[in-house]
């Protein structure tokens, strides 16, 4: 039976994480186990070693920290004694909901954008891409223009790489609050061979685009995912 | 006139066009003079109004033009344009395709679709295609039967110059001697009412012939031969028209 401290931590919206000395998890609340799903244990150890107090004590740092979606403004260290290290991430929260203005969405074909993005971008390169489409997602609402900007640059990465794979599919067990309505997400996932290797600069420049079509972009390391709301 | 898409190439971007015919979105199509970004505008919008960028942004300036009127435009040459960011706010709810010979790098992201239409001479098909059009309406306007292996064809403008040297080409080898004969009476008479020279005149007649002959007979001796001059006033005429130049 976990005492009142342990449910509060449990029930707390930000994550929370108890490391032994050689970084395995003691214990972790619920925010932290959905965290996990993008993060790797090691990355947050680390983390949380690097941000401890010199001696003994409690440590808060203010940072910038990005976690598929989920954003972070801080960090909590506790370090009490040599067997346990704790972690506290602060969310970065906003109650807004999402409402995207219908008059700039068109009913359209996804395949129909990929289609001609590919063509016009990589008109001159021998790339060539493996296509893993799930047919079954039906015409969605998109912004159109904005998409195709966010979506040339996606395929502008790849220009010079030889093989790429093009993963299209509607996600499991995920859904978005858009306009009051439950949509489910489209997810484009590009896999490289090779690592993407874009600037912060470019990143940013690319994250806004992305921003600006309704759609939200993760980079990893040969991995490059975007995820936009099925809108009907 | 439609867009010849015959080569690889070219397939692939008549068929971007067409698939952003129906989309709300911008499409600026790049390329040298002559390879096409007119007609390739006008198949994505057929209907559409043709703008010069530069008189358009001056009409703009001025509030010569009532731009609620239009839902789409054709804008020729948008380098021409000297405030573009400014020129493409103002044309923010009218869906654009504009040509440039070059893509300008200050206002890419205005345009969602891009289509850089390659050289003539990097488009094999196209340009056999377009000789065959081109020489096939030349033939029936000079009424002659030019074939496309005795043309002398100038691709620096692309289809322009294309177009201009099988036409050219064309007459030159259609016409008929009572034809030459009439044109270089009337040629002469003009420059007679110049107050030209028997000598200058002379030089309209014996430079081509020069020039054909060498053309034909490759030496000098196969050239006074068959035309049955001396051989001396041959060299004569040689030197005074050429020097040592070759001609």
């Amino acid at each position: 039976m976990q005492n009142f401290y342990e449910q509060l931590l449990e029930h707390d919206l930000n994550p929370f994480l108890l490391f032994d000395a050689n970084g395995k998890v003691k214990s972790y609340n619920k925010e932290a186990e959905f965290l996990l799903n993008f993060v790797s244990v090691k990355e947050l150890f680390e983390l949380a070693i690097a941000n401890a107090s010199v001696s003994f004590g409690f440590n808060h740092h203010y940072l910038h920290l990005k976690y598929n979606k989920q954003t972070y403004y801080g960090i909590l260290v506790g370090y009490i004694s040599e067997d346990e290290l704790a972690l506290r991430l602060y969310k970065e929260v906003s109650n807004h909901t999402n409402v995207i203005n219908n008059n700039k969405l068109k009913l359209v074909n996804i395949y129909s954008l990929i289609d001609l993005s590919k063509n016009s971008t990589l008109l001159n390169t021998k790339l060539k891409i493996k296509e893993l489409y799930d047919i079954s997602i039906p015409e969605m609402k998109v912004n159109i223009n904005d998409f195709l900007l966010c979506l040339n640059d996606c395929f502008t990465l790849f220009k010079e790489e030889a093989n790429i794979s093009l993963i299209v599919q509607i996600k499991i067990g995920e859904y978005e609050i858009i306009n009051n309505k439950k949509c489910k997400i489209i997810s484009l996932e590009f896999q490289s061979n090779n690592p993407i290797g874009l600037d912060k600069e470019s990143e940013l420049t690319l994250e806004m685009k992305a921003k600006k079509a309704n759609t939200n972009i993760f980079f990893e390391q040969k991995t490059l995912k975007l995820e936009l709301p099925m809108i009907l | 006139m439609k867009f010849i898409a015959k080569s690889e190439a070219s397939k692939k971007l008549l068929n971007i066009a067409q698939m952003s015919s129906s989309l709300p979105v911008n499409i600026i199509i790049s390329g040298e003079t002559g390879v096409g970004k007119k007609i390739l505008a006008q198949t994505i919008l057929p209907d559409a109004p043709i703008f010069d960028g530069k008189i358009l942004e001056e009409s703009i300036n001025n509030r010569t033009i009532d731009l609620e009127q239009y839902n789409e435009m054709i804008i020729k040459d948008i380098n021409g344009v000297l405030n573009k960011i400014e020129f493409l706010e103002n044309l923010s709810n009218i869906k654009i395709v504009a040509t440039a010979t070059f893509l300008p790098s200050d206002i890419e992201s205005s345009f969602a679709i891009k289509i850089d239409i390659p050289p003539l001479n990097q488009r094999i098909e196209d340009l056999e295609e377009l000789t065959r059009i081109y020489l096939e309406e030349a033939n029936s306007i000079y009424n002659s039967n030019i074939k496309a292996d005795s043309l002398d064809i100038n691709l620096q403008q692309n289809g322009i110059s294309l177009k201009n040297s099988i036409f050219k080409n064309t007459f030159l080898q259609s016409i008929s001697s009572e034809d030459m004969k009439k044109s270089l009476e009337d040629f002469i008479f003009n420059k007679l009412e110049e107050g030209y020279s028997y000598k200058e005149l002379l030089e309209v007649f014996e430079i081509p012939l020069l020039k054909a002959s060498k053309k034909k007979y490759k030496s000098q001796l196969q050239m006074a031969n068959n035309l049955q001059i001396n051989r001396i006033t041959l060299r004569k005429k040689i030197d005074t028209y050429f020097g040592n130049e070759d001609y």
